[in-house]
């Protein structure tokens, strides 16, 4: 891991108009993450993860303060810089998956390499390697439809990762898994950042997430709770 | 643009039947529009090719005093044959009366030249026949008067001087022609024979131009070309069109409404998707292209399926023609045959093509601008409504 600031906020705060007034998700939040960090936002259901997670992946810009991915600020970014930031540095991964259903596996994977362009030849291989990662080479073929909830989520991860991201965005990725299939899912994520170098960062409220997690920051009514660094003899524990 | 058509290729695809009902009804009406227009289109050609074999030659020179819509200026709508040189053939107009059967039909009787080779009407048949007065009828005159080959009728006329005269002449031929102006209530008879009758020696109403015929313009004579004499029918076939396509419009609004509907229900519908593309890179403007590629896709694929099943069948159309009750319609007025023959020009099915393809983009397009509007974070939730 070094010690790069991919990722940095600076009393991020993001207020939603609800009703006639407003609801504030994020009340000053001041975190930075490094390139490689296998990290978590954790925290009970309407604490900010997710708010905070479309934030850093440039879906959403903060009402206040400063969101400075890949060097870039998220809130003075075009939609098609967002776009551009999120298609060659951000990986996403959703707690329903969201795989495009008229596509196969295989499509589903290549899309992010279709929108850059990139040749026949290396799309496929690029796909074939991701799909290698993830256990599911012989499943390039099928619709998601015809996939487990565990393969359908691996998909996710080698669609997230076959563009070879700096960032990888979970949300709440174990959430529809079984015990079986999330700790399958969390050691493919945790060999991926370690072969790959990318920062992982989860929103989560999963015991069985905190557990593979090198840093946990805990997050509760839009604030920075706690920002816990596990160490190596902690999870040897 | 490659991109957005592989994509929208492969949504397309992959919805399947929803697909492919929209295709077909797009495609339907794309047939349909093509199959209507080829139609009036080659029901304008087989009408004017017939009206200027049987009436209007290469145009009409008429006497000055003569007009062809108003009966009373034929007394003296008429002048001498000398008048009018070039290639031409003169035609006597005269008003009477027949009483086939103890019934009286006011019709109009035409002296024209047996040697005449400028309008299809089949005069050669004076020179076969030995009677007094031989006659020529049209078919559907024969119908509607009871008069058949080798009927004597008697015909009452006015002679030059304004007296009535009357004889028997003898019907010796019946043609068919789909002109009705020529037929329904006209008798055609040797312009010598109808000289000898009213005393107008040597006297036409109206002459037809032939090939080459260059009219003098001082003289008093009138000449409508070929044109001026079409505009009427062209008008009557503008007109035709125009109602006909009420039809096809309304056709082509379903199959877009279709469309229409199906982009609106996929822009709710879809919107985790919308959202998954814009979280995997899609710029706002990107997924937008897509939907309306997409829409423009529908009818690319229509014309591909209308192609399929169109181009075998309405090639099959257009060479043996549609068989059409001509006697149930000869009172429209307009030159219908008993086949009609659609013509599908090159224009026409690149005008169809546009058509479709345009409306069925744009009724995509509509919808889909919403899509820059969307919420990414809301739209991946599906939390739209």
């Amino acid at each position: 891991m070094s010690t790069e600031k991919i990722i940095q906020l600076e009393n991020v705060v993001k207020r939603f108009k609800v009703g006639d007034g407003y609801f504030t998700a994020l009340k000053g939040i001041d975190l930075a993450f490094s390139k490689g960090e296998f990290a978590g936002l954790v925290g009970p259901s309407g604490s900010g993860k997710t708010t905070l997670l479309n934030i850093i992946g440039s879906l959403d810009s903060p009402t206040e303060g400063s969101a400075t991915v890949m060097g870039k600020s998220i809130a003075n970014l075009s939609h098609k810089d967002s776009a551009l930031l999120r298609n060659h540095h951000i990986g996403f991964i959703f707690q329903v998956y969201n795989l495009l259903p008229v596509y196969t596996v295989f499509e589903n994977i290549e899309f992010s390499l279709l929108l850059q362009n990139h040749t026949a030849a290396k799309r496929k291989k690029a796909v074939m390697d991701s799909l290698e990662w993830v256990g599911l080479a012989d499943m390039a073929n099928k619709k998601p439809s015809k996939l487990s909830g565990g393969e359908g989520q691996r998909v996710a991860i080698a669609r997230a990762m076959v563009k070879r991201p700096e960032i990888l965005l979970a949300d709440e990725p174990t959430a529809n898994l079984d015990a079986e299939n999330a700790h399958a899912i969390l050691d493919t994520m945790k060999t991926l950042n370690k072969e790959l170098n990318t920062t992982f960062l989860f929103s989560t409220h999963d015991e069985k997430v905190m557990k593979y997690l090198d840093r946990i920051v805990h997050l509760r009514d839009g604030k920075v709770e706690e920002d816990e660094i596990i160490q190596f003899i902690d999870k040897v524990k | 643009m490659k991109q957005a058509l592989r994509l929208a290729y492969r949504n397309l695809i992959g919805a399947g039947l929803r697909t492919w009902l929209n295709v077909g009804v797009l495609s339907f009406t794309f047939v349909l529009i093509l199959f209507y227009n080829g139609l009036i289109d080659g029901w304008n050609k087989q009408a004017k090719r017939d009206i200027i074999a049987w009436e209007y030659g290469q145009g009409q020179v008429l006497h000055h005093d003569y007009d062809a819509l108003d009966p009373f200026t034929i007394l003296d709508g008429h002048g001498p044959i000398s008048s009018i040189k070039g290639n031409v053939t003169p035609v006597l107009v005269q008003q009477a009366t027949i009483y086939p059967e103890g019934r009286s039909i006011t019709c109009i009787i035409k002296g024209v030249e047996t040697e005449q080779n400028i309008i299809e009407l089949p005069t050669s048949k004076f020179k076969e026949s030995d009677t007094e007065l031989p006659v020529l009828i049209g078919k559907n005159m024969s119908v509607k008067s009871g008069l058949s080959i080798g009927d004597e009728v008697l015909i009452r006329w006015r002679d030059k001087e304004g007296t009535f005269d009357a004889t028997n002449v003898t019907i010796i031929g019946i043609f068919e022609s789909t002109v009705p102006t020529i037929d329904a209530g006209q008798l055609y008879m040797p312009i010598e024979k109808l000289w000898e009758l009213t005393g107008l020696n040597n006297e036409a109403t109206f002459f037809i131009a032939g090939e080459g015929y260059k009219h003098n313009k001082s003289s008093k004579w009138k000449f409508k070309s070929q044109n001026d004499l079409l505009e009427t029918l062209n008008a009557m076939i503008e007109t035709k069109k125009a109602s006909g396509s009420i039809m096809y419009v309304l056709l082509l609004a379903i199959a877009l409404l279709a469309i229409f509907d199906t982009q609106v229900l996929s822009i709710f519908r879809r919107q985790k998707e919308i959202g998954t593309y814009i979280a995997l890179g899609m710029t706002r403007r990107e997924v937008v292209r897509l939907f309306t590629v997409e829409g423009f896709m529908y009818s690319f694929l229509a014309v591909i399926l209308g192609s399929i099943y169109g181009i075998p069948l309405l090639w099959f159309l257009a060479k043996n023609g549609i068989p059409y009750p001509v006697e149930e319609v000869q009172d429209f007025g307009v030159p219908i045959a008993n086949t009609m023959y659609p013509v599908f020009g090159l224009g026409l099915i690149i005008g169809t093509l546009l058509l479709v393809i345009l409306s069925a983009t744009i009724v995509s397009y509509l919808p889909a601008r919403k899509i820059a509007k969307m919420n990414p974070v809301d739209a991946i939730k599906g939390k739209l409504q």
